[in-house]
């Protein structure tokens, strides 16, 4: 009996109700132990592209206020590059948010509101200070050339939940600087890459059915599976052709599930106006915020949202004028804030991760008159939820957010600490490629004890 | 001072600056590109330098005094008062604080460094002479002593840390005297690092070649023995016990000889010629038949490709196409289908410029060759960081040619292979002096020294196109980069103004200057606009030629910014070590595509053999064909890889008789069966007791699917459509991107060198950053999708159907010419009634979705059609 195999619904659906991979023994998605017990189960990664100003949003330096206008001094630091300019004052105030008082500009209200649960790190540092190194050493570890991104290393090292769904989901409207790069799973397995998820008729390539009918794909997948039955009846065991017919009910079961992920409609308007999302739109960083709320219910390991793209004026890439910070910022404080909320109303964030961050911070002087030039040797990120405390600000910048004074966060130890919270060492996540064991962290990487909770 | 203090200056940096300015401006693009040093000193060396520059050959009356030269050394006979100095100063500082480690005493000799003799301290280690005579600034220790850079530093923290200054100076006073040292006695020599290069000669992939005996072996029939290959492997397998298995079938061989040699699927006419030759040569013929298919080339020259990570575009930040990257890969193609020997195939791409040519045509086809050098990657928006393009040769070559990882020694000496910083170096040197045709970027977005393909007037007429308009750009970024400098030191004079304090007297910047910059600079944008009207209509190659002939100094961990001894352009220590003469003019490619295909060298050969191996069965006797090191895999079969080898070098370098002598094997022709006895005891089939299947590659994927539909375009392919070169303005923020349509075969997408080609990406295509040995295999849904659901497919299966029904009236004999297509077999009675009565089934689904009447038949074919594409049997190999 061919037609209409009902041969891969009950199984998928079943599948998919019970949250867990079905026959996936066999299979590298399948969830995998931590190297040790660990506190967060996945990851939403919040990246602002452009380079976010540290002393305009959360590192307030009053002594760039009192110095405004004054010419930098041209031994400062030692860096001649400093000169024949002047400080430049952040356009915003600072005032305190939450119980721990921290202090963040009016930028970012909504998210100063939720300092109680966020470690913020104002000691961040970067080895470039070009977008195309500094995303890929963000993003990758490697600051030259494209290698396994942290979403496909976390893939990699642990697995997923949900197997009708990938592991690693890039939400970007736009391509970032490097474009797919970010999420390139480079020589780990292919399964790993982050898979880009737009909003629109089709979030990703191929989902819809372009069969004509669901009745004719049912009966494609039938018969495709009797075919790969047969031929694997007549043939010496090969796990790759088992691989392959359940690679097919996975493709089955993303284009059922996908759509229903991206279908916002059974949301409240009570977390609808959280986010500050109007109803039907998929426009800003709330729908991707909302978005990604609901992947990580579903089980994806590891939701990256990408704010804006890489053309010139539309990014956070602010030489000529800092005002256009707050067209951004407000595009994303409120959403950002409204997902914390609701993870915490829901009880995930103890086991979500939440990572806000940038490729690099910028000049304290200005580069034109009201603007500042790109700068890696500070800036600020911050973390929340799972395995964090709440409510600290770890290291600090010098007088003039110049230069990180205290307790320095390189992308090493940041990758090298979000790996912890999710129980892998990030010495031992290693993988073979090209006669040598590589890892994120190449050669360096320390865990930052002091802000674990 | 002022200015130069608010710019943030010292008189130090001026020493970075020895050139006049019009010695400066006349470097347009070309020299900057050959060379990163020259390049890093003029422009990243923070860019301000260039405003105070620019401040004075504009007329600021600021003096500027250059470093004094360095008094040369006094070579003469040491006094008693040296003497003195040596034993009181020196030699105490050094007993107590270096010995440690740089003496013959020391437990482990660290940087290859001997200090405690005057050879010692004279020669230096890793990176170079410790002490050159009167020369503080070649003198690396005195560089050490004073670095606060904790790679260079010395004595390290925890041999007491920085000198003190008043031992610094005795230090540099003795380097100035001329270093008087009394202590005689060579140095004992050390093995720098701890590298034993006669001890690495012991290592299997550094023995020379040998021809081994054929071992004896009991089993099997002659017939089944015949060849030299059957002999090594069933020896193999008798050790353990073990059988082969038996033949396979001949649709089976078929389907898999074609799809090696052609990454095509057989055709039915095929099968049925070969099918009914009773001939014993029969095999033989039909190899024969594909090694002199256009497609052959296509096949082999794609795994080539892999391994030289070609890319049509150039990997900058912003990616710049390269339109006329295609005539290497067509060169590549074409060499492989003319079974060009293999030595010569590694000189010309090395050196084709270089070497003599009957013809012009040969002459153009060599200097197209040398296209595998020009397709290093490429780096940065404005600075080029040429150091790491030859890295990336360096690369290429050590891992392409000789299977080994030489750019591990840019840093360190190899930690497991015995290959030393002297070697990558010796190396360098040869790359350094080579020019290499430049793609454009997003500061000069316009191409230079590429190379006509004609001589005379219009070979100097592209030259002198290319020089002139990449000299723009050059000139046009450095009027930019002056125009913000003065609108900024216009501005620093304003604020000086109101701040009396800071500097008062200061002259303002000169009126007009600006004014002046702006006309030139829209005159330059003016004559650049010009031009772009008019290139000149002549053919030209991505290539590299001779630049000026360069030793490079040994860059100190790897950082160009920290040079180390000079080293002469030569060739790896472990394979002879040989060197240029120091008079040698020439960059030294010419005579390193001598040493890299020297019959007398062990891996060349070797490392291609086994390529050859690893295509036909899936591995190769060295299961890592790019690391022939000691981190590599051993061979599996080290007499077969001799065996082979010295047959390969005996046939003239014959890639095709290889091919032949592999194909004609018994051990090829066995059959993909499960034998439980086997699998225990070789799980890996690395014994070869039976052949192993394998997935088709990405483009062998497409090209069937192509093929079966009968939609290929089977001519070569040209240039892809990019658009006009002359408009090429990409940047980081906008990078070229593109996917061009084809119906050309899969080796002729345009393959950017930032981004994978989606079907490419999707089924585990090359790596266009690095060279690929061996393509990871993998199993996603999203592959799943792509065949279930992408338009390609799609299209692909509807032509498929087509072709079916207008061949046939019947479903039957349309699903059996389906299978003969797609499977290379006959489909048995029951897949027959299956496959009818599914197209039924399908045919009423498409009408209940409104499919009108006509149409329904033709979309039902269709879709059995991507059935067939998608399963196993069509993606697999026997």
């Amino acid at each position: 009996m061919v037609c209409g195999s009902p041969l891969l619904l009950p199984g998928i659906l079943t599948h998919w109700l019970a949250g867990e991979a079905r026959a996936g023994e066999d299979s590298s998605m399948s969830p995998k132990a931590p190297h040790f017990p660990a506190r967060a189960k996945r990851v939403i990664f919040l990246y602002m592209t452009g380079g976010v100003s540290h002393m305009d949003s959360f590192d307030p330096k009053p002594r760039l206020v009192a110095d405004h206008g004054k010419l930098v001094s041209a031994d400062f630091y030692g860096v001649k590059s400093a000169s024949a300019t002047s400080w430049l004052r952040p356009l915003w105030d600072f005032q305190r948010g939450g119980k721990c008082g921290t202090e963040v500009s009016d930028l970012f209200p909504h998210v100063r509101a939720c300092m109680d649960d966020i470690c913020l790190i104002r000691s961040m540092t970067t080895d470039h200070s070009d977008h195309t190194q500094a995303t890929l050493g963000l993003h990758t570890g490697s600051f030259s050339v494209a290698r396994p991104s942290l979403g496909s290393w976390l893939s990699y090292g642990l697995g997923t939940f949900n197997q009708n769904l990938p592991s690693f989901v890039v939400l970007a409207p736009e391509l970032p600087y490097t474009g797919n790069q970010v999420w390139s799973a480079d020589f780990l397995p292919g399964v790993h890459q982050g898979t880009r998820v737009i909003p629109g008729a089709e979030p990703i390539p191929n989902l819809n059915r372009r069969a004509l009918s669901a009745e004719v794909q049912e009966l494609e997948l039938g018969l495709l599976e009797r075919f790969n039955l047969k031929h694997q009846e007549d043939r010496p065991t090969n796990p790759a052709f088992a691989a392959r017919i359940k690679s097919f009910e996975t493709a089955f079961g993303m284009q059922r599930e996908m759509p229903d992920v991206l279908d916002l409609s059974k949301e409240t308007d009570a977390t609808l106006e959280l986010y500050g999302l109007e109803r039907g739109s998929t426009k800003g960083f709330a729908w991707q915020c909302l978005v990604a709320r609901r992947m990580a219910e579903r089980g994806v390991r590891f939701i990256e949202l990408i704010d804006v793209g890489s053309e010139v004026g539309s990014n956070w890439d602010a030489h000529s004028d800092m005002r256009s910070h707050e067209r951004l910022a407000r595009n994303v404080d409120q959403p950002i804030a409204g997902l914390l909320k609701d993870l915490k109303s829901r009880g995930m964030l103890d086991e979500t991760l939440v990572v806000w961050t940038t490729e690099f911070g910028r000049t304290p002087y200005a580069d034109a008159p009201t603007g500042r030039g790109h700068h890696g040797r500070a800036f600020s990120s911050w973390l929340a939820g799972g395995g964090i405390q709440g409510g600290i600000v770890h290291g600090k910048t010098d007088d003039y957010g110049f230069d990180v004074a205290e307790n320095k966060v390189h992308v090493h130890d940041f990758h090298a600490t979000i790996l912890h919270l999710l129980g892998l060492d990030h010495e031992k996540l290693t993988y073979r490629h090209a006669g040598r064991d590589f890892r994120l962290t190449d050669v360096s990487g320390n865990v930052i004890k002091d802000i674990l909770a | 001072m002022t200015i130069c203090r608010l710019l943030g200056l010292n008189d130090r940096k001026f020493d970075l600056f020895p050139r006049s300015r019009d010695k400066q401006i006349s470097h347009t693009g070309g020299e900057v590109i050959k060379g990163s040093h020259r390049w890093r000193s003029e422009f990243t060396m923070k860019k301000l330098t260039l405003i105070v520059f620019l401040w004075l050959s504009l007329g600021a009356s600021l003096t500027v005094v250059s470093a004094a030269g360095q008094a040369p050394a006094a070579d003469r006979a040491l006094t008693a008062g040296q003497l003195d100095f040596f034993e009181k100063k020196i030699r105490p500082v050094l007993t107590e604080r270096c010995y440690k480690c740089h003496s013959a005493e020391a437990e482990k000799v660290k940087g290859g460094l001997l200090l405690d003799t005057r050879a010692g301290i004279r020669a230096g280690g890793d990176d170079g002479p410790a002490v050159v005579p009167g020369d503080l600034k070649a003198s690396l220790l005195i560089e050490a002593i004073h670095s606060q850079d904790k790679d260079l530093s010395m004595p390290p923290e925890k041999a007491g840390g920085k000198l003190p200054d008043k031992i610094i100076e005795d230090f540099e006073t003795w380097v100035k005297i001329g270093a008087p040292d009394p202590r005689d006695g060579s140095s004992k020599p050390v093995a720098r690092s701890g590298i034993d290069i006669e001890k690495g000669r012991q290592f299997w992939s550094f023995r020379p070649v040998t021809d081994p005996p054929l071992p004896e072996v009991k089993g099997q029939d002659e017939r089944w023995r015949a060849s030299p290959v059957d002999r090594f492997v069933l020896a193999k397998l008798e050790e353990k016990g073990l059988t082969p298995a038996p033949p396979a079938d001949r649709r089976t061989l078929l389907r898999r000889a074609t799809f090696d040699l052609t990454g095509l699927p057989p055709t039915p006419e095929d099968a049925e010629a070969f099918l009914e030759d009773q001939a014993p040569n029969a095999f033989e013929k039909v190899i024969d038949r594909l090694l002199a298919s256009p497609h052959y080339g296509e096949q082999w020259g794609r795994h080539w490709l892999d391994v030289v990570r070609y890319a049509d575009t150039s990997g900058c930040n912003s990616d710049y196409p390269i339109p006329d990257a295609y005539r290497y890969r067509n060169y590549v193609i074409r060499s492989f289908n003319e079974d060009k020997p293999y030595d010569q195939f590694v000189c010309e791409q090395i050196a084709g410029d270089l070497l003599p040519a009957r013809s012009d045509a040969e002459r153009i086809d060599r200097i197209i060759a040398t296209g595998y050098l020009a397709i290093s990657r490429r780096y940065g928006s404005s600075e080029p960081e040429f150091h790491l393009t030859i890295e990336d040769t360096i690369d290429n070559v050590g891992k392409a040619i000789l299977g080994l990882s030489v750019s591990c020694a840019r840093c360190h000496d190899h930690k497991f292979d015995p290959i030393l910083t002297r070697d990558y170096y010796a190396l360098y040197g040869i790359f350094a002096s080579t020019r290499y045709a430049f793609a454009g970027m997003e500061d000069f977005p316009h191409k230079k020294d590429f190379t006509a393909l004609t001589t005379g007037p219009e070979a100097e007429t592209l030259s002198a196109f290319q020089t002139e308009l990449s000299g723009l750009d050059f000139e046009k970024f450095r009027l930019k980069q002056e125009q913000k400098a003065l609108k900024r030191i216009a501005e620093a004079a304003a604020q000086i103004g109101q701040q009396a304090s800071a500097a008062a007297g200061e002259p303002p910047a000169p009126k007009g200057t600006l004014e002046q910059v702006q006309a030139a600079l829209k005159a330059v944008e003016e004559r650049i606009k010009a031009m772009e009207q008019k290139p000149p209509a002549v053919e030209k190659a991505y290539t590299v030629s001779e630049g000026k002939a360069v030793n490079a100094q040994i860059q100190i961990k790897g950082d160009p910014q920290k040079p180390g001894g000079e080293v002469p352009r030569g060739f790896l220590q472990i394979l002879g070590g040989q060197q240029l003469p120091p008079a040698a003019t020439g960059s030294g490619r010419y005579e390193l595509a001598q040493w890299l295909t020297d019959p007398s060298n062990p891996l060349t050969a070797r490392v291609m053999v086994n390529r050859i191996w690893q295509h036909h069965f899936g591995k190769g006797i060295v299961a890592s064909p790019n690391d022939f090191g000691a981190r590599g895999q051993p061979p599996t079969h080290a007499g077969l890889l001799d065996s082979l080898t010295i047959r390969f070098i005996a046939s003239g370098w014959s890639i095709k008789a290889l091919h032949k002598l592999i194909l004609l094997s018994s051990a090829y022709q066995m059959q993909n069966v499960a034998n439980g006895e086997a699998a225990r005891l070789d799980p890996n089939n690395e014994l070869l007791w039976r052949f192993d299947g394998r997935r088709l590659s990405a483009e062998e994927i497409r090209d069937a699917m192509l093929a079966t539909s009968d939609a290929m375009d089977r001519t070569m392919g040209g240039a892809h459509p990019f658009p006009p070169e002359m408009e090429f303005r990409y940047t980081q923020h906008k990078p070229f991107e593109a996917v061009y349509e084809t119906e050309r075969r899969s080796v002729y997408l345009m393959q950017q060198r930032r981004k994978k080609h989606p079907l490419l990406e999707v089924f585990d295509g090359a790596d266009p950053k690095a060279s690929t040995a061996a393509r990871p295999i993998s199993t996603t849904p999203i592959q799943a999708l792509f065949l279930m659901n992408d338009p390609f497919v799609h299209e692909q299966a509807r032509r498929f159907a087509g072709r079916l029904i207008a061949a046939h009236e019947q479903a039957g004999e349309r699903i059996q010419m389906a299978y003969q297509l797609a499977f290379c077999r006959l489909p048995t009675g029951e897949e027959v009634r299956r496959g009818n009565e599914y197209l039924q089934s399908c045919e009423v689904a498409l009408l209940q979705s409104g499919l009108p009447m006509d149409q329904a038949p033709p979309a039902a074919w269709a879709s059995y059609a991507r059935v067939l594409f998608s399963s196993n049997e069509f993606i697999f190999v026997d």
